[in-house]
This record gives C-alpha cells, structure tokens and sequence, in this order.
C-alpha cells in the first residue's frame, strides 16, 4: 500500500473524523502544540545560552538539570498533539512541502538534541564544537516551528 | 472612533499588500510563532525559578537581569509581527472576540509586571537565594496563566466562530462591537 493510501486511510479513520468534525478539537490540540512549543523554545534557549557564555553562576549541565525535565514534557506534548493534528487531515499534508520540511527538521532536531546537545551539556562540554552543536540545535527547532506555521499556508 | 480608524486602515495600500501578498503575510505569522517560543519560552523559565521549582542555584536577580534581553527581543519581534498581522486585517481582527481577550490577558500580564517590577522584585537582594516569597509565587502563577491564555487566544482569532455575520445576540454585539443584523 502507497504512502498516499495510508494518509487516506487514516482521514478515515474513527479519530481522524472526530476531531475533524469537532468544532472545538482541533483548535484546542493545536493550543496545547502552541504552549508546549513555548516551554520548548524556553528549555533550549536557557540551556543553550547557558552553553553560550551567558553567565547564569551556575554551570550548563546545572541548568541542563532544571530544563531537560521541561523539554522532555514539551517534546512529549508536542509529539501527541502533532500526531492528533496530522491524523484528522493527512491528504492534506501529504501533498504540502512545508509538513515535509517540517518532518525531516524535526527528525534532525532530535536527532541533534538527544544524541548530541543534551548527552554533551551533561558531560559539561565546551569550546567551538560545543558552540556549533549548539547553534545547529536552536537553529533545527526554529526551522520546526516556521515549517509548522507554513503548513496552514503552503 | 476606533471604528474609522480601522476601517481608514484597511483602506491603506500597506494593508492591502500584506493582505494580498504571497508570502509575506505566510513570514510574518511564522516568525510571529518563532517569536513566542523567544518570548513566552524564556518568560516561563524566568517564572519557574521566581516559583522556586527550578533553577534554585541561579540567583533570582541574575536569572531576571540575564534572560531580560531576551524576553525583551521577543518582545519586539511580537509587536512588530503582531502589529503587522493586525495592519494585513484590521476591520475582522478588531471586532474578535479572541482579539479583545488576548489584549485583555496583554493587560493584565502588563500590569503584573508593573507589580513585580516596582514592588516585589523590590527587596529581592534578601531572597536572591534563598526561599522565594510568596509575593513572588502568585506574580509567577499569574504570568503563567495570563501568557499562555495570550498564545491560546491568539491562535483561536484565526476562527470564525464569533465572526460580526454569526453574531445574533445583543451581549456578544456588545462585547464584539459588531452591528446586529436585525435579521
């Protein structure tokens, strides 16, 4: 079966219905996608910055301690509530470049984040390495959120 | 008054073009978005520190004076975007209820800072490290609830639920501003 197929099979799915035939669903899930894409945007700047020589008086993997808790529950927010979104309108966004865009980021996002930033903030890494993953990190989660609103345009 | 002057606004070729344009309304209403994760994201961390659940090694005074410029960035990206989504559709941005609510929370949220900053944060020195007050829980608590009612409302104007031609009665008329149809 196609990849075109399943999108269609899932649209016709019992809770793919649901929320599209809901008024108030689907703009609540979308909600909670918007809050926890903020808590995200907070653990990572924080960290990163920290990483970055922003001098908090306490060292990264210190602040990494306070975050990861705070992007490990938006991750997890934003996961479901992004599958519930994609399972109510699947064609659509099988045919849309922005979602593509938006997948393939945010498989590199968490690739970089959970492979490379948080595993190298923990072990107190520095230096123009660091840097760099750091810069890749908050520039792979902006390019996640941007390809996420150009969804409901393209 | 407000009335004519957004109805002047829409009439101006800058909100016609945006409104118009390809791409640029598609830019602004994405790095709005990017945007909040700046603002509303380092707000929120601000605020679980001033709680006293998070960050507890970081000093409060060098947690608010570091992360200040950036919540302050975010700021004026989301003035300058917000403004520019406001310009693209004046006259329907106006009349929505979600709009008026999330100035509303903007107020609110504004007014909550003006507490902090010039009465709790005041003595701060004395618990820089130490428990937080509770002064400083219910202002955290506060900004919490009235931000993330701002992300929420603002993506809800993008419905038309309470748009001016669904409006039948005479409360949600005034609370819209929205002439009733007689019909």
């Amino acid at each position: 079966m196609s990849l075109y197929h399943t999108a269609q099979n899932i649209e016709a799915s019992a809770l793919g219905q649901t929320i599209r035939e809901s008024t108030w669903l689907f703009p609540a899930i979308e909600s909670a996608h918007l809050l926890a894409l903020a808590l995200l945007g907070g653990a990572v700047l924080i960290i990163s910055l920290s990483v970055l020589g922003v001098d908090l008086k306490t060292p990264p993997a210190e602040i990494y301690k306070s975050a990861h808790r705070y992007m490990n529950a938006a991750v997890i927010v934003l996961l479901a509530t992004g599958i519930l979104l994609g399972i109510s309108e699947p064609v659509k966004l099988y045919g849309r470049q922005a979602f593509w865009v938006k997948m393939i980021s945010l498989a590199v996002a968490l690739v970089i984040t959970y492979l490379a930033f948080n595993p190298l903030v923990k072990r107190g890494a520095s230096g123009i390495g660091m840097r760099s993953v750091t810069g890749l990190t908050m520039a792979a989660w902006l390019l996640v959120a941007m390809a996420g609103r150009w969804i409901g345009f393209s | 008054m407000l009335d004519g002057l957004v109805t002047k606004l829409a009439d101006t070729p800058w909100s016609i073009g945006l409104h118009e344009s390809l791409y640029m309304y598609a830019i602004t209403e994405s790095t709005h978005v990017m945007s909040i994760m700046l603002f509303v994201g380092t707000i929120a961390m601000v605020d679980l520190r001033l709680l006293g659940i998070s960050y507890t090694k970081v000093p409060v005074s060098q947690m608010l004076s570091k992360m200040l410029p950036w919540t302050v960035a975010g700021f004026v990206l989301l003035v300058i975007t917000g403004g520019m989504l406001f310009l693209a559709i004046p006259i329907r941005t106006y009349h929505s209820l979600w709009f008026r609510l999330k100035c509303m929370m903007i107020l609110i949220a504004a007014v909550n800072i003006a507490i902090f900053t010039f009465k709790v944060e005041r003595d701060k020195a004395a618990w820089d490290l130490g428990p937080v007050p509770r002064k400083s829980k219910i202002c955290a608590v506060i900004s919490l609830g009235a931000w993330g009612c701002v992300i929420v409302f603002g993506r809800l104007i993008a419905y038309n639920w309470f748009d001016c031609d669904s409006i039948t009665s005479p409360a949600m008329a005034e609370l819209t501003g929205c002439p009733l149809d007689p019909g």
